[in-house]
């Protein structure tokens, strides 16, 4: 989520909340000794434990999309902002020590949860954009594989003017293949197949020439001087292959960037959950 | 002389049929007798000398234009044999060198303009020019060919015309206005630009024809051949004799040759009591003519809605799609008196079954325009009927004799409730219906057709009877479609009201019949009904609002890629800002929760800067998945949404139809009664046409609502892209 203007008012009530939360802290700190069993401390690890659930509850949400419970976006900047202000409510319960490996194992998740999920927020903020300006020729993430197999189909087909695979320096064979000397024939082939090929087959190998867009100009470049120009048409197109290619690697590695913080902040934030529910029923009891 | 006789000079029966004198003359050394007024050609044919001609048959007037059968008579210069009259002692050589020299070239001239080999050659290797080339052993001309091309004219169904292989013989002129008088065919230009013309130049399926096929088998080269339908067997039928044919009244005026030429595109069916003879949704490319029997026809799709439940207030409650039928009926739809399906009936909505019995024509819709069945035909009786292609229909069609025969069934059994179609037209009497009923004209289009243009001086209103028309409103900067109109609507009540101009233009999409009011009978109509004449008035005021702000909308935006995309033309569009996308896929999610897991939008689509227009139906001001529904139920309210209504057949042409593919096909299991075994049900899968219904139950749509990144909008293009574009232009400055 790009947090940006419409995100001031939600800003401005954590700001509010967390000042409010901060005064009251202050001559707390400072008349007594705080800790969590303290009335204070108590009321701040509900707070921080009641932000942590409904950040949580996110989840659940988006599984029930239709349900009418609220707008998913008020969900998510409840999210984002009750999140943040979980670490100040727990370090006030906690008077900014933590007592017991428990509690110290919480202070610790509660840190890692909170810097992912700081780290995630902003990478949903740049991310997109970044997708939107890098890959314009993005697809669904499902149909990239399709997508490659269209691509190899395209460049074969399109390489199909300048040799065929029976061809070894025999003449053209048809009437729409482009008459080439001989040594160019030869020359175009074992670039194709030891090349562009290749990089088609196994793009997400990351050792091909191809894979960078500079190389790959230059590349090309070379191709088109060796040939001639009624050849330059179809390198054209394979160029334009392997661009297309290079934006799937690159859509594929920043939507990487983009879910894969996901598989560390969720599962913490479950532990933290669950940790923190047996630290309060722990804490009560005994 | 007067069209249609034989010049007095070339009569062989001499005038009044009287007994004529003999002459005798010589031909190639060979002393022939013939009667007088015979001449040279025909004395020479018929004493066995053969002269080769282009431009004359037998049973033509000769006219002596390609000048083939030109023979030395002894004279200065060479004569046209066949309008040169036989005289006493004439000595004529009919292959002397100089004649031969003659010929050779005359026919290397009009190979040297003749695409070889031509269609007729190709086809049956009988293109009497060539034939003649190749006796007078020329291959390729020494002459270059014409540089401007007289192109072809494929808009008849029934007769391909090729201009190029025309060699302007006449022929086919002779034939249609001589032989056949229908006073057709004619010639056009001068020089090189000299041609055969239907009408007043008009293309060919478009002019009067009446499709005889007598031209076509005038034409000695390439120039006319009929668009053969002889590899089309229609199954399950038997052939049908010519003379058989003939005997009915309703081929009696078709060629005998073009009827023999499209032996297989006419056949003799039997049905048995019961059986099914098409089911609504398929597509077809015939028509039927009931013979003998009665056919019931009926809608077998159950009448129900893809619905959206789920209450909107419902806390927890989930939305799920399903067919919903008896009395709940889409918010602002008005209930519907008849659908109109592709007979000369209309099937009540309440009960929708009707019977057609013998000289009734059904599948007239599917035949011409190749839509799919719009509904059902079940033989009551066992029956004998006619199916036929559109070839063959169209021939029949432009039979005046049996136009007239169809026209009168419909104004006794369909007007009244075609009329009646129209809910403005409700309150009108039975009497007046009846007075009406011989006052209207049934007009019959062809695509591309205009039926009015803006501007015109407005004389008539016009109600749909088949097929469908385009209303288009001219501007500076391009038309803009208003309105598909198919079975049902009506138009030209806005001139008649207001100013007595046209306000649109409105055009044929494909076959269209319009049933014609004269604007007398619609003032006449209005003085007496003035409930009609005040709802009328109410709703040309409403259109001309709509199209106000339709106006309104589309001027001001500036963006070329927003035009170039066609946004322009959506209603609604749901727009996905890519910036603040994370590509989490809640929104189709969404959109699948909401409607049994099918999804009805895509998030993929075209681009414009930073947003992508998902695949999710925009409510086109061009709703290009209206045209061709067979059954007319997708349709769009005042608000411009796009509905589908209850009885959907489910034939999918409209998902085909929408560019976008913004319509998808729905499957629901139902229980149906088993048309074979009336006492019986049985499971079928009957496909509903859906698309995005903007979750109209709720306050916003579920992908809208499920976006948790706010990157999803449903938007009005064009007050968005101002407002969007005003924003970029202030950044730029």
């Amino acid at each position: 989520m790009r947090i940006d203007q419409s995100h001031r008012s939600w800003s401005l009530w954590a700001l509010a909340i967390l000042v409010l939360a901060s005064a009251a802290y202050v001559p707390y700190a400072l008349t007594t000794r705080p800790s969590g069993g303290s009335i204070p401390g108590l009321l701040y690890g509900i707070a921080g434990y009641g932000m942590m659930l409904f950040a949580a509850l996110l989840g659940a949400r988006k599984r029930v999309p239709v349900w009418r419970l609220g707008r998913s976006q008020t969900w998510m900047r409840g999210h984002i902002w009750f999140g943040l202000l979980t670490l100040p409510m727990i370090l006030f319960h906690s008077g900014f020590s933590a007592r017991g490996p428990l509690a110290s194992v919480l202070m610790a998740l509660l840190f890692l949860v909170f810097l992912s999920g700081v780290g995630g927020a902003a990478i949903q903020h740049f991310v997109p954009g970044m997708i939107t300006s890098m890959v314009p020729l993005e697809t669904i993430y499902e149909e990239i594989p399709h997508v490659r197999e269209q691509l190899l189909a395209e460049a074969e087909a399109r390489v199909r003017v300048l040799f065929t695979e029976a061809d070894a320096g025999a003449a053209p064979e048809s009437a729409e293949m482009i008459e080439l000397e001989t040594e160019d024939r030869d020359y175009v082939a074992g670039v194709y197949r030891n090349m562009i090929l290749p990089f088609l087959q196994h793009p997400d190998g990351g050792a091909s020439v191809l894979a960078d867009g500079d190389r790959a100009g230059a590349f090309f470049e070379a191709l088109r001087r060796k040939l001639p120009a009624t050849a330059h048409a179809t390198i054209a197109d394979l160029e334009s292959i392997c661009e297309e290619e290079r934006q799937l690697i690159r859509q594929k590695r920043l939507y990487l960037w983009l879910h894969s913080w996901l598989l560390v902040h969720v599962p913490l934030s479950i532990a933290l959950i669950v940790l923190g529910g047996v630290h309060a029923v722990v804490a009560w009891r005994y | 002389m007067s069209r249609g006789s034989l010049p007095d000079a070339v009569d062989p029966r001499g005038a009044g049929g009287a007994p004529v004198n003999q002459i005798e003359l010589t031909i190639d050394d060979r002393t022939v007798t013939v009667d007088e007024g015979t001449s040279v050609f025909d004395a020479a044919r018929i004493h066995g000398i053969p002269i080769p001609v282009l431009c004359h048959q037998q049973n033509e007037r000769p006219v002596g234009v390609c000048r083939v059968c030109s023979v030395d008579c002894g004279e200065r210069v060479l004569q046209a044999s066949c309008v040169r009259p036989a005289e006493q002692g004439m000595k004529v050589q009919t292959n002397s060198e100089k004649v031969k020299k003659s010929r050779r070239m005359l026919i290397e001239l009009l190979m040297s303009d003749h695409p070889s080999p031509c269609a007729r050659q190709r086809k049956s290797g009988d293109c009497e020019l060539e034939t003649l080339a190749r006796l007078e052993g020329i291959t390729a001309p020494r002459f270059p060919k014409r540089v401007s091309p007289r192109g072809q004219d494929d808009s008849s169904l029934v007769i391909s015309v090729d201009h190029e292989a025309c060699i302007l013989c006449d022929r086919c002129i002779r034939g249609c206005d001589e032989i056949r008088m229908n006073d057709v065919l004619g010639r056009r230009g001068k020089g090189y630009n000299a041609g055969i013309a239907f009408d007043l130049s008009r293309p060919m399926g478009n002019s009067s024809c009446v499709s005889c096929g007598e031209c076509m088998v005038s034409c000695p080269t390439g120039a006319l051949t009929n668009k053969s339908v002889i590899q089309t067997v229609l199954p399950g039928g038997e052939p049908v004799a010519v003379p058989e044919l003939k005997q009915l009244p309703f081929f009696q005026r078709v060629s005998g040759t073009f009827l023999e030429l499209n032996a297989n595109a006419v056949i003799k069916r039997h049905f048995k009591a019961g059986e099914i003879i098409c089911r609504e949704g398929e597509y077809g490319s015939t028509a039927f003519y009931i013979l003998e029997g009665t056919v019931q026809i009926f809608l077998a799709t159950p009448m129900a809605h893809v619905s959206t439940f789920g209450g909107a207030t419902g806390f927890f409650s989930k939305l799920t799609s399903r067919l919903t039928g008896g009395d709940r009926h889409r918010a602002g739809a008005d209930h519907p008196r008849s659908i109109s399906i592709d007979a000369s009936v209309d099937l009540p909505y309440d009960n929708p079954v009707a019977e057609l019995g013998p000289g009734e024509l059904f599948g007239e819709m599917t035949c011409m325009n190749l839509y799919p069945r719009s509904a059902t035909v079940r033989a009551s009786t066992d029956c004998v009927m006619f199916e036929m292609l559109r070839n063959v229909l169209d021939v029949i069609l432009r039979n005046k004799t049996l136009r007239s025969e169809l026209e009168a069934n419909y104004r006794r059994r369909a007007l009244d409730d075609h009329l009646r179609t129209v809910p403005l037209f409700a309150s009108l009497s039975p009497d007046f219906i009846e007075s009406l009923a011989s006052r209207v004209e049934l007009i019959r289009l062809s695509k591309g057709d205009v039926i009015c243009r803006q501007g015109d001086i407005a004389d008539a209103f016009y109600l749909v009877r088949i097929g469908f028309v385009k209303v288009t409103e001219e501007h500076p900067g391009g038309d803009l479609v208003r309105a598909y109109l198919g079975k049902g609507g009506y138009f030209g009540e806005i001139g008649l009201l207001t100013n007595g101009l046209r306000t649109a233009t409105v055009s044929a999409l494909d076959h269209v019949e319009l049933l014609r009011i004269g604007a007398e009978d619609f003032h006449d109509m209005l003085e007496r009904f003035p409930t009609i004449k005040r709802d009328l008035t109410a709703v040309a005021r409403e259109r001309e609002e709509q199209n106000t702000r339709h106006m309104a909308a589309v001027t001001g935006v500036s963006l070329n890629s927003f035009l170039a995309q066609g946004l322009m033309e959506a209603n609604s569009l749901l727009l996905i800002d890519l910036e603040k996308c994370t590509r989490c896929d809640n929104c189709v999610r969404a959109c699948a929760d909401a409607h049994d897991g099918v999804t009805r939008l895509i998030r993929e689509g075209l681009r414009f800067e930073n947003y992508l227009v998902a695949t999710s139906c925009r409510q086109c001001r061009d709703p290009l998945c209206m045209v061709g529904c067979p059954v007319g139920s997708i349709r769009r309210r005042n608000s411009l949404e796009i509905v589908i209504e209850d009885w959907c057949v489910g034939c999918g042409l409209c998902a085909q139809n929408c560019p976008y593919g913004n319509i998808n096909m729905h499957p629901f299991e139902v229980m149906l009664k088993d048309l074979t075994a009336p006492k019986q049900v049985k499971a079928v899968v009957k496909r509903k046409a859906t698309s995005c219904d903007l979750c109209s139950e709720h306050a916003e749509p579920s992908c809208v609502y499920a976006c948790p990144h706010d990157a999803a909008h449903r938007v009005d293009p064009n007050q968005f892209f101002k407002a969007y574009s005003g924003i970029k232009t202030t950044e730029r400055a």
